[in-house]
């Protein structure tokens, strides 16, 4: 691992797993997850619908337990020490269901109040008015993106050091996207905390990001920050000569595609000018290569993703 | 909007967001003793881990280009000014998009240059009738 990375409990990491397996049936949820969350990162975390997103937070929530490994917020232990785990944690969902549909939105936060000793009534007061938020009406009552708004104001009015949030702008329409990942960043310069988002848009999110994790079938295929991510995962516009074939070194750097006789776009990992030289030794011309947004470069580890 | 991040840039954000606040010093936009918006404004509106938009300040304060006054936030240095070299710089790294640009459509660095000048002398020719010197608005 690198040096820059932040120190602080249990080996650096806010958030952590250990090779967390999960089975339901015969479907594989998680295969080997080692989550690497440094303190006061916001790390995304990328995936299908069925990667294991909401299975890996359920877990650290502990509303699931996995076959195998464990999991830590904070250092603690979120099997052993669940209840202090959770007290240092805000969760949004992956369901829209802001449980206790009866109550209205008002007594919804007075009922979470009293869980959390640090809760602050005036900034949750001050988080549903930014949220337009209509707390006189039953939570069963409130569309998705109301109900989403809701579990962001529980998920931040006590403070915690740490949020997990699953899809926090599933629901949202552009408008109020944009309004809530603001008023996020803001919570985050009052509060600092270490943020995962879970999501399978990830341009939604993509500027809050400075970590970035791909699960793909439950293992998690990539992991890194973000400028290294966007250093290592380049495309490179080649003009290959009749007959050619990729060579080994570079099929394995993501080079599959070969139409002999012509230019070719490949999205290739690894260091740029090590794969320049290995492009130039299998006898192909390297005409250009550019970057690629963050989107797009964690794409790179979903090949078998329709890319948008 | 002083600062705007472009999501198809792959430089790392708080070297996007130095620039930018470079780039608003030379074009006038921030003068010396400016004050700069919050690190949490700045991290709302671009809607970035405010550690980003800090790191960034902090960079530049370093450079000697912003300085922090306490309990009042950040500003720009007296001796920041829009100098030759910075605007040098900022031309250069234009000529370098444009460039590959170019490439990309099979356009070359001579042909480009020429285009340019082309370019640049039909839109005088349209701006001319209106207005005969552009008018940058309040002058220093």
């Amino acid at each position: 691992m690198s040096g820059s990375m932040q120190t602080g409990p249990e080996g650096g990491w806010a958030v952590a797993t250990h090779g967390l397996r999960k089975r339901y049936g015969a479907q594989t949820a998680l295969d080997g997850v080692d989550l690497r969350v440094p303190e006061g990162a916001v790390y995304v975390l990328i995936g299908a619908n069925g990667a294991g997103k909401s299975t890996t937070l359920k877990v650290l929530m502990n509303l699931e337990r996995p076959d195998v490994g464990t999991a830590a917020i904070l250092g603690l232990d979120t099997a052993a020490q669940g209840p202090r785990a959770r007290a240092q944690t805000g969760y949004v969902p992956e369901r829209h269901d802001a449980g206790n549909g009866w109550m209205t939105g008002a007594q919804l936060l007075r009922h979470a109040a009293a869980y959390y000793p640090s809760w602050e009534h005036a900034y949750a007061e001050r988080l549903a008015r930014a949220f337009e938020l209509p707390l006189g009406r039953r939570a069963g009552g409130l569309s998705k993106g109301e109900v989403r708004r809701l579990q962001l104001v529980l998920a931040l009015a006590h403070r915690p050091p740490v949020l997990l949030l699953d899809e926090p702008t599933d629901g949202l329409d552009p408008l109020a996207r944009n309004r809530t990942l603001s008023l996020l960043a803001e919570h985050l310069a009052d509060s600092p905390a270490t943020v995962v988002i879970s999501t399978h848009h990830v341009h939604e999110v993509e500027s809050l990001a400075d970590h970035v994790g791909v699960l793909r079938q439950g293992r998690l295929a990539a992991q890194m920050p973000r400028d290294e991510l966007q250093r290592t995962v380049l495309r490179y516009r080649v003009q290959l000569p009749e007959g050619w074939r990729a060579p080994a070194d570079l099929q394995a750097a993501g080079a599959v595609r070969t139409r002999p006789g012509r230019e070719v776009q490949w999205t290739l990992v690894g260091d740029r000018r090590e794969l320049a030289e290995r492009i130039a030794q299998a006898g192909a011309q390297l005409r250009e290569v550019t970057p690629l947004t963050l989107e797009d470069a964690a794409l790179a580890f979903l090949p078998d993703e329709v890319s948008r | 909007m002083l600062v705007s991040l472009d999501p198809r840039d792959a430089r790392p954000l708080y070297l996007q967001i130095m620039d930018e606040v470079r780039r608003a010093i030379v074009v006038g936009s921030l003068r010396p003793e400016d004050p700069l918006p919050s690190v949490r404004e700045l991290a709302s509106e671009l809607v970035v881990n405010p550690r980003t938009v800090s790191q960034a300040y902090n960079e530049l304060e370093r450079e000697g280009v912003l300085y922090v006054r306490r309990g009042q936030g950040t500003f720009v240095s007296p001796g920041a000014r829009s100098g030759d070299d910075e605007r040098r710089a900022l031309g250069r790294a234009v000529a370098k998009r444009a460039l590959l640009e170019a490439r990309r459509n099979g356009v070359g660095a001579e042909e480009l240059m020429r285009i340019m000048g082309e370019v640049a002398a039909e839109e005088e020719g349209e701006l001319a009738p209106a207005v005969s010197a552009p008018d940058h608005g309040e002058e220093g």
